[in-house]
């Protein structure tokens, strides 16, 4: 179909050190020497070439390469991938251009080439600053090891991000407030905070079924969340989606592009390609059709992902979903009482209530999809 | 074909539940040639899904099979397939007297069992001819030895001579015929005498009207015959009269002994009840069959549609229900957490089940029952006597009297091992111990009075677990009596919530209201405020809990791949929450509405 075009571009590197105890995203854990990982760098490359051939890098304005462990591929693949984008499209200062990264597979050399090639932002899956609970995880790096790859990275990147989890198996909120500082000390710019979540098919979930997995009670799991939220705030940082806190300025763009109805283009396994035009939102991952949204559900779908943010909808967007989605006022006038959302600068945003009960608000947006 | 009384065998399978009684009936008709092999489905008799899916019966059938014996004669046999619940067993004692002999089906590898000790003293109460069968012969752990001798040391039924059968197999088919065939006494009606047919099951049909299954005592019953219903006293014509082969043949007559069905024209089932005689409207001076009685439920529950727009749609339902089932009674019910429903009576808590299942699953409903309940009799200041179904309808406290309880003679059957098990339970339910009597060296009889309101609780499942599945229960309705009773109220986030309430007796209340909102704390979910659970009399609050406000629920991650599964995600919660029902703001999960039956105390 006649489509928008693709402003992110998301390229996924299905491959890792080590499976850890939490993780059920699409990767496999392989030597780095590996024959697949030549042969699946050398099938991105093609691919991406493809695309800019069929005209669909052009008007991209961000770029994320994520996994899996993207530094697991090694310099070479690495950068022959970053060459290929710059070959292909203007990989140019403006371009957003992160590359996602695990401290046991960065180093100096790693960055330098990086920078070199066009990355512009590094996103670190430090996790913890406690190598009981790294290990616990199953992560193969310590809290010495993530420390000395943030300085690395910060020798040539000023656009550093880390992930840091909280609800972890036997996670004190003294050692999660020791991490967030750590955090804060090391001057990164931009962190997230992801509170642990079992998934299926997942050792972890294993553990659990087995009653061999002492998790944190929810009531802690929030002490946590609003912990990192003040001490984050209180250096400066600002909460700007549910899990994501940043300096003015360093927000993720990519992400953002996410929950802003942004078209974005996903290259390699299991990435999620999302092509709309006015009348159809379409989400294809490895050549399947995964959802096919009309209008009317595209718009609540935006609304519900707008909320994520903290900045909520503005004035002018609220028009627009005033035009688009019957029953608009009177959701927000609901949620509002519910003290959900509030009003602000002529539009509403989420309030704290709002942020930590997200799946409330979400859900209660979701009825705007609906024909009654 | 007409056929002499003397060729006439009527007789029932009776067993415990999974001993294989209706495989066994199914075998039964093959090897006859009643039902060819094709056309053969499992438990051909039990028709309704819920019966085969929960192997119970709760409608009975009754099939006529012919069959020429090793003596060269041919023989008319009825079978006649009863229900096997102690909700039913006024219907299974009508069914029983319809016969003359009983099959008892003993599973060689479980032997005796509580239902088998209760069927069995069913069949010898109707005075029937019982053959003992050990089935499943064929399994490896088969113990028919031992099983044989528990059938005479329990059951003090002489089984030298049990037929050994295998329902899988078919061994043993054509010994069993040839037992009833020798074994059972052929019906001695007086076929010059009056008619006198016993009705022991009807049911509607939407084109012939209420069809009868009638076994004829004595006299006989012709096609367009007048014909008189002496209980209710309805006269009408014998439209057809036939048997079932399974399917329906008719006959120009049923003649005594004969056991068939009868096609009344009436529009009403409860014009032909269960346990009444058909006799002929001229003049005849017949007396009635003995022990007929008025089905009256015993369980009341409020039933409410989950969603308020199917109202119309259950009230039709349970109107098409009634038709074939006249114990079930109902009327409008409001309430204030559940809005528009109905209160509906049953025989007891599996015809309740029963019903509720079929409601859903037939007619598409999605229902919420409230605790079950009895009938009440209130005597208010002033004398004046009130009948309550439901703790909505209870007075306040002050207004009335006096309050008095449906009570039940109750006779428990259980191995001597369990007798102090068994005693220790009745006590705690309020009953009144009567007598003890030992029936034989493996089984005691234990006579007790207790209240019907107990017996609906879990008094059952606890027997049965008390007494490791050997206890087997029946009862009788007694009467009323005073008892000091009192309505307890529970109250959720501060308001009262009516289809939580319930009539319990003034010793208990306290620990049931403590343990119930205990229960109901573990049950309702954690909410984005706090809800405090408290339980109350009149205003007095006797226990408190209180659900913890959840503090967070939100899914962080949330990107380009997550975006679809998350959105799914909510979308299914949105969904379960649809179960759920909404007292003011507080989510209630409909399991809540039956915790009031589930407290162990």
């Amino acid at each position: 179909m006649p489509h928008d075009p693709y402003k992110a571009l998301y390229l996924h590197i299905p491959f890792c050190a080590a499976r850890c105890a939490y993780c059920d995203f699409h990767t496999k854990a392989v030597k780095p020497e590996a024959r697949a990982i030549s042969v699946y760098a050398d099938w991105l490359v093609s691919e991406i070439r493809r695309l800019s051939r069929e005209g669909e890098l052009g008007s991209i304005e961000t770029v994320y390469i994520g996994g899996g462990t993207p530094t697991h591929l090694g310099s070479k693949h690495l950068s022959a991938i970053l060459y290929a984008l710059g070959v292909s499209m203007h990989l140019t200062p403006e371009v957003e251009c992160t590359v996602e990264a695990n401290p046991e597979s960065l180093d100096e050399r790693l960055v330098q080439d990086l920078w070199a090639l066009g990355a512009n932002r590094l996103s670190l899956g430090v996790q913890s600053f406690d190598d009981e609970l790294l290990g616990r995880l199953g992560r193969i790096h310590t809290a010495d090891r993530a420390r000395e790859a943030i300085r690395a990275a910060q020798t040539r990147f000023d656009n550093v991000s880390i992930d840091l989890m909280c609800g972890l198996p036997g996670q004190t909120l003294g050692q999660f407030e020791e991490s967030v500082r750590c955090a804060i000390e090391l001057g990164v710019k931009h962190v997230s905070i992801y509170p642990l979540t079992i998934e299926p098919k997942t050792k972890f979930e294993k553990l659990l079924r087995r009653g061999k997995l002492e998790l944190p009670d929810d009531d802690l799991v929030a002490d946590m969340m609003e912990l990192a939220e003040r001490c984050l705030h209180e250096a400066g940082m600002r909460r700007y989606e549910v899990a994501s806190y940043a300096y003015p300025g360093y927000e993720s763009r990519h992400n953002m592009s996410y929950w802003t109805g942004k078209p974005y283009l996903g290259i390699g396994d299991s990435a999620v390609t999302m092509t709309q035009n006015a009348e159809r939102r379409m989400r294809v991952q490895d050549g399947c059709v995964i959802d096919d949204l009309a209008p009317r559900e595209m718009h609540a779908e935006d609304l519900m992902l707008a909320m994520r943010m903290t900045a909520g909808i503005d004035a002018a967007r609220a028009d627009e979903f005033r035009g688009r989605l019957p029953g608009f006022d009177d959701k927000m006038s609901e949620l509002v009482s519910r003290g959900m959302i509030e009003p602000h600068e002529g539009g509403w945003r989420p309030t704290h209530q709002g942020w930590l009960f997200g799946n409330e608000l979400f859900e209660s947006l979701l009825d705007l999809s609906d024909d009654e | 074909m007409q056929i002499d009384q003397s060729h006439i065998r009527n007789f029932s399978i009776i067993a415990h539940i999974d001993h294989g009684k209706s495989t066994l009936s199914d075998r039964i008709l093959e090897s006859t040639g009643t039902v060819a092999e094709r056309d053969m489905t499992e438990q051909l008799l039990d028709t309704m899904d819920i019966e085969r899916e929960r192997g119970i019966t709760i409608k009975s059938q009754a099939v006529r099979v012919t069959y020429t014996a090793d003596d060269g004669e041919v023989y008319q046999l009825n079978l006649i397939d009863t229900p096997g619940h102690v909700d039913f067993t006024y219907e299974v004692s009508r069914s029983l007297a319809a016969c003359d002999g009983a099959v008892l089906v003993v599973d060689a590898t479980q032997g005796v069992e509580a239902q088998t000790v209760a069927n069995a003293m069913l069949a010898m109460n109707s005075d029937l001819e019982i053959i003992p069968l050990i089935n499943k012969i064929d399994l490896p752990a088969a113990e028919p030895e031992r099983v044989r001798a528990e059938i005479e040391d329990s059951l003090a039924i002489p089984a030298d001579d049990a037929v050994l059968a295998s329902g899988k197999t078919g061994v043993g088919v054509h010994d069993l015929l040839e037992a009833v065939v020798y074994n059972i006494p052929a019906p001695s009606g007086d076929p010059d005498s009056p008619l006198r047919a016993l009705i022991f099951d009807s049911y509607f049909d939407a084109h012939r009207g209420v069809v009868a299954l009638v076994r004829i005592v004595d006299g006989s019953l012709r096609k367009g015959q007048r014909i008189r219903m002496m209980a209710t006293g309805t006269e009408t014509l014998a439209g057809e009269v036939g048997c079932r082969t399974p399917v329906e043949t008719p006959t120009p007559e049923l003649a005594c002994g004969e056991v068939g069905y009868l096609v009344t024209g009436l529009k009403d089932v409860s014009l032909v009840k269960v346990g009444d005689t058909v006799t002929t409207a001229e003049g005849a001076k017949a007396d009635p069959l003995p022990g007929y009685r008025e089905a009256k439920p015993m369980v009341y529950t409020g039933l409410y549609p989950i969603d308020g727009d199917q109202y119309e749609p259950l009230k039709e339902a349970l109107e098409k229900l009634s038709l074939n089932d006249p114990a079930l009674e109902w009327e409008a019910e409001t309430s204030h957490a559940l809005g528009f429903g109905f209160r509906v009576g049953f025989l007891g808590l599996l015809h309740m089940e029963v019903v509720k299942e079929r409601l859903e699953r037939e007619f598409g409903l999605d229902l919420l029952a409230t605790a079950p309940s009895v009938e009440y009799h209130v005597v208010l200041r002033g004398g004046e006597e009130i009948s309550v179904h439901s703790p909505q309808e209870m007075p306040e406290p002050g207004t009335y009297e006096r309050i008095e309880e449906p009570y039940l003679k109750a006779k428990i059957l259980i191995p001597p091992d369990y007798v102090g098990a068994v005693m220790d339970l009745a006590v705690a339910h309020r009953g009144t111990f009567v007598t003890m009597n030992y029936l034989s060296q493996t089984t005691v009889e234990l006579l007790w009075e207790i209240p019907l309101s107990e017996l609906i609780m879990d008094f059952f499942d606890k027997l049965k677990s008390n007494t490791k599945g050997y206890a087997s229960l029946d009862y009788e309705f007694m009467g009323y009596k005073r008892s000091d009773l009192v309505k307890l109220d529970i109250l959720l986030a501060g308001k009262q919530v009516d289809a939580l309430s319930f009539i319990i007796h003034k010793d208990k209340a306290y620990d049931r209201g403590n343990t119930l909102a205990k229960k109901l704390k573990d049950i309702i979910p954690r909410q984005m405020f706090e809800v405090p659970i408290q339980a109350a009399i009149g205003g007095r609050v006797l226990a408190r809990q209180t659900v913890k406000a959840k503090r967070k629920d939100v899914l962080a991650k949330c990107y380009g791949g997550d975006i679809t599964r998350k959105r799914k995600l909510l979308e299914k919660q949105k969904e379960g929450k649809k179960r759920m029902k909404a007292l003011g703001n507080v989510e209630v999960p409909q399991e809540a509405f039956m915790a009031i039956l589930k407290v162990d105390d």
